[in-house]
């Protein structure tokens, strides 16, 4: 199934869309041909707001670019957006920790410098920080 | 049901440069049809796991032909580190029907020595989704990680809630020849390791691993030391941790559907092999499978629960945490283990009364769960 519309980040715009059950209401966020409560095959995707509940934070040190990265920890964030679905996101607020409310931003990847071939131009990535964190 | 784990075979884990991934599989694959007092032509299927390593359109026929044996049933097969649980399970049908008699499930890798950490990362973090998790930059840890995060905010534990799992795995490991980790670890040491993807450490997490696992499933019995496979149970509810649902990511219903089809309750259990990757996957499998409650795992490991003669003898070869991690092998070793228990063939490390045993894995992001019961002596 192709990405749903309106785009999302991962086509350069800078949004998070979920898709509602046109049956059931059930949410989600992946990308699902039926809905995994109810089998509908008619679903509606619409942007949401950014904001939810922050339920879990890591600080990845060893990346897969390998343990002798000397990269600071790459941060990543579960948030429960307030629509439901679960959305993961990385972090640029070292002070957000599960239980914060928590709103999204879009921030450029940086460049992949050993593999340019697999990351010609810059993309957007999901970014949390706690609500209210400029 | 009445299929027989007629033969198991473990080879000892850890980096240990040299065989490929066919090579461990054929070293593996000996030790259980010696096992199983069989020879290699009385083997009329084949199922082989997959090798990250080695990756390959047909495990199985390559196996085959490099083993030397010509099955009539021959098939690969590929759900993370459930696998070698949906091997056991798929082969136990294959024998119910009347389709195969003796089924070869074998799995190898050359995992630790054969390719970079750095690749070994990069393929196993392809779990994750890859349009909405991969680009984030995950790794199969991170996402281990989240769950940990989540888990301890949720039950108001500290950075030491998880600690005494693998200090358990450990105590264990000591007692057990062919473990990669031996050396004795505190709480301490687990609190102390460097930190791989917060708030999990490096005693949290596996390590990777060279070795292999096979087993034999008859039809009937070949000596009075194969075991019955009573009971099979699956479920597969998500892919990607974005999708997982916490209060059921499908164990509790894999184990159900085990014990169910064995007729037997948790009570019933003397020894238990439980997935753990992490110290958190053996954490949320023990409690959604209602061992203990939740949020108390780590407690439950540090007051002895999960010891030998604790209330769930477990891993007692020492799990994926300490005995080591070389894929689907790794998931393997666990049968391997409460077979030797339920033989009563563990020496010092043996649990008393040993008659009924759960083994269950997760491949993926707790995403596939299969659960097996295994039974001493014939089929009641």
């Amino acid at each position: 199934m192709s990405a749903p519309e309106p785009a999302d980040w991962t086509r350069g715009e800078p949004r998070l869309v979920v898709v509602r059950c046109d049956r059931c209401g059930m949410r989600w966020y992946l990308p699902r041909v039926h809905c995994p409560l109810c089998g509908s095959r008619d679903a509606t995707p619409s942007p949401a707001g950014g904001r939810g509940l922050c339920v879990a934070v890591t600080r990845l040190h060893v990346t897969s670019a390998g343990p002798d990265d000397d990269s600071p920890p790459l941060g990543l964030a579960l948030v429960e957006l307030d629509e439901g679905p679960l959305v993961m996101g990385r972090v640029h607020d070292d002070a957000l920790a599960p239980g914060d409310r928590a709103r999204v931003s879009f921030v450029e990847d940086a460049p992949d410098a050993d593999r340019p071939e697999d990351r010609p131009r810059p993309r957007l990535v999901p970014s949390f920080a706690r609500e209210g964190f400029r | 049901m009445t299929a027989q784990l007629s033969g198991v075979g473990v080879t000892a884990f850890g980096r240990q440069p040299g065989p490929d991934s066919l090579d461990w599989q054929c070293l593996a694959a000996d030790l259980a049809l010696a096992d199983a007092t069989l020879e290699p032509g009385e083997i009329d299927a084949v199922i082989t796991g997959y090798s990250t390593v080695a990756g390959h359109l047909m495990p199985a026929n390559l196996f085959a032909e490099r083993f030397g044996i010509s099955p009539a049933i021959a098939f690969g097969m590929s759900v993370g580190g459930a696998t070698g649980l949906a091997m056991l399970a798929q082969a136990a049908r294959l024998v119910e029907s009347g389709a195969a008699r003796h089924v070869l499930v074998v799995a190898g890798e050359n995992r630790a020595s054969g390719q970079s950490r750095q690749t070994s990362t990069a393929v196993l973090a392809q779990v994750g989704h890859a349009d909405l998790e991969v680009p984030l930059g995950g790794t199969v840890p991170a996402y281990y990680a989240l769950l940990a995060s989540r888990y301890l905010w949720a039950h108001g534990l500290g950075p030491d809630g998880l600690a005494g799992l693998p200090v358990q795995m450990r105590s264990h490991a000591v007692r057990k020849t062919g473990a990669q980790f031996q050396k004795p670890i505190s709480v301490a040491d687990v609190l102390e390791s460097r930190p791989v993807a917060e708030p999990l450490r490096l005693l949290d997490c596996c390590p990777v691993s060279d070795g292999g696992a096979a087993f034999v499933v008859s039809a009937a019995a070949t000596s009075d030391r194969s075991l019955t496979i009573a009971g099979t149970g699956q479920a597969h509810r998500h892919q990607h941790l974005s999708a997982l649902d916490p209060a059921d990511t499908g164990a509790a219903r894999a184990a159900d559907g085990a014990l169910s089809d064995a007729g037997l309750a948790w009570e019933d259990i003397d020894v238990y092999g439980i997935y753990d990757s992490f110290s958190i996957t053996v954490a949320l499998l023990v409690e959604e499978l209602g061992l203990v409650p939740p949020g108390r795992a780590g407690a439950y490991a540090q007051a002895g629960a999960f010891e030998t003669d604790g209330r769930f003898p477990m891993n007692t070869h020492g799990g994926l945490l300490s005995y080591g991690h070389c894929g689907v092998g790794g998931g393997m070793a666990h049968v391997a283990e409460v077979a030797a228990q339920l033989r009563h063939e563990r020496g010092a490390s043996q649990v008393a009364a040993c008659d009924a045993a759960y083994v269950h894995a997760d491949g993926g992001v707790l995403s596939a769960h299969v659960g097996v019961v295994l039974r001493r002596g014939g089929p009641r």
